[in-house]
């Protein structure tokens, strides 16, 4: 038993340290693809170090949420490390909570954020926070049809059961691609929000991190590197299940997500980011085919 | 187990003609949706060592993936019309009537093959082709411009092409390529008929077609 709370401990920490190196290959394949040098894959923990280590400058208008919300919105994200079998299927916290509770933690984070960001009542963090739930009201209900029909095709809503999902199968393939047009959104990706820009019309989740500064920002970037590591990590359940295996569990692990971080780069260079008001076509698209593959799920596919 | 990459992606990119709003991301998405459907049909040479639908598979990806979506873009350029296909219904109710379309080619194909067989992968590939013909038929009519009726008619055949595939494992190799000769010349025409519609009445806005112009 404390061997295993160890584990789980190691692979939470394992999660932590490799999450702003999955979006450091992303940003530097980016770069590549447009032909240019880009940062080194290790910048986003450069970053951290150097933001961890700088003094923040705070508005005397804000309240305790302002203070409070990088520790809420990275506690939160840490927390579900602690729900996703990672490294091998039995290593969570199981009484804790299934797949819904990790959407709902999430929100959480949301919540907290939006709040804080109209805080310091900035124009900036409130059009951010208003765009944010906006885009966050149409991307819930996907995400959860997706859950829900990743649950129907393995008979539980618990982690491990959607972890060891066996093959591809029709309908856990179409909810993946949904679930992956959700993550785009998401993790503040090209179609919906770009990460790249500070352009005060297309920023979306930039705008709500704009007031915040050294120790809170390094919380902040860390959690979304840590809510993308997340997302991708269910993805590669449903993208390529095979049995997660402790001993070389973690090396699998890294290759599938390196995948997946190819895909997001390729997506992310092709294409244009949309008006706010495409992003409900966008959105309602990926509900829509949720929808689908819950048919499909219900047909037995 | 690739068959279902095949038939859902070749599914996924039927949903994506729906949503398309303009004209290059329509004919971009079927050449991607034919692509599918040749991969699937070699993958079914290759599991059953079927030379002549190799060959069929061969073509549909020089005629489909290549060289139709070539020509209609070159339509769309040398009459030089704007991008917007003229949507009659927008994208979130067309996106509904389709899942509508899908579900009612579920119930029709139910009655015929039973979902739960060993059978049932081609119970869904026969799904799928019947909402390929049902969408086809949606692009064709509730889309404006002239162009969008070409690739609603060649979705219908990739439709039929896809039926024919998962029951039966390809029509005659004659009456196949007899097909592929039909669609191209049909689109060589329509090509040529388009481009007298748009010197006749200044635009391929199909609503308009019904009045006189004398």
């Amino acid at each position: 038993m404390i061997e295993k709370t160890f584990l789980i401990i190691i692979q939470a920490v394992f999660l932590v340290i490799l999450a702003p190196l999955i979006s450091g290959i992303i940003h530097k394949l980016k770069n590549n693809l447009r032909m240019r040098k880009g940062a080194s894959v290790f910048q986003p923990y450069y970053n951290f170090v150097k933001l961890i280590a700088k003094d923040e400058v705070i508005s005397r208008n804000t309240s305790w949420i302002f203070r409070a919300t990088p520790v809420i919105v990275l506690g939160s994200v840490f927390c579900v490390c602690f729900l996703l079998p990672v490294l091998h299927k039995s290593f969570f916290l199981g009484p804790l909570g299934d797949m819904l509770a990790v959407i709902f933690v999430f929100s959480l984070g949301r919540f907290f954020l939006a709040l804080a960001a109209l805080d310091a009542a900035g124009s900036f963090g409130g059009m951010g926070s208003s765009r944010e739930v906006f885009i966050a009201s149409f991307a819930e209900p996907a995400t959860l049809v997706s859950i829900f029909v990743l649950g129907l095709n393995c008979g539980s809503l618990s982690p491990s059961a959607v972890a060891s999902l066996e093959g591809w199968r029709f309908s856990s393939l179409l909810c993946g691609s949904a679930l992956g047009m959700v993550a785009l959104a998401e993790t503040a990706r090209i179609p919906v929000d770009n990460q790249e820009t500070h352009l005060e019309l297309t920023m979306v989740h930039e705008a709500m991190v704009l007031e915040y500064s050294g120790r809170s920002l390094a919380l902040l970037e860390l959690a979304a590197h840590i809510k993308q590591i997340i997302f991708f990590t269910i993805l590669s359940w449903v993208f390529f299940p095979c049995p997660v295996n402790a001993v070389w569990g973690w090396a699998w692990f890294i290759i599938k997500l390196c995948i997946i971080s190819v895909f997001v780069a390729v997506t992310e260079i092709s294409l244009a980011k949309m008006r706010l008001f495409r992003v409900l076509d966008y959105l309602g698209f990926a509900f829509l085919i949720a929808i689908l593959s819950a048919v499909f799920a219900l047909i037995g596919m | 187990m690739l068959t279902i990459i095949f038939l859902s992606g070749f599914l996924l990119s039927l949903f994506l003609m729906v949503v398309a709003k303009r004209i290059t991301a329509l004919v971009k998405t079927f050449a991607l949706q034919s692509l599918f459907l040749s991969l699937y049909a070699l993958y079914v040479a290759v599991l059953q060592r079927h030379a002549e639908l190799l060959i069929i598979s061969g073509l549909i990806f020089i005629l489909k993936v290549i060289i139709i979506p070539r020509v209609i873009l070159r339509i769309k350029r040398r009459i030089n019309v704007e991008e917007d296909l003229g949507l009659t219904l927008n994208t979130q109710v067309s996106l509904i009537v389709a899942l509508f379309l899908m579900y009612f080619s579920y119930l029709f194909i139910s009655r015929i093959i039973s979902f739960s067989s060993g059978e049932a992968m081609q119970a869904v590939a026969f799904t799928v082709s019947f909402t390929a013909v049902f969408i086809g038929l949606f692009l064709m009519i509730f889309r404006q411009k002239a162009l969008s009726q070409v690739v609603g008619l060649l979705v219908m055949e990739n439709g039929t092409f896809l039926a024919a595939l998962a029951i039966t494992g390809g029509m005659p190799f004659l009456v196949e390529i007899a097909i592929f000769f039909d669609v191209f010349i049909f689109v060589l025409i329509i090509e040529i008929l388009v481009y007298r519609i748009n010197r006749l009445f200044t635009h391929i806005d199909t609503t308009k077609l019904t009045t006189l112009k004398g």
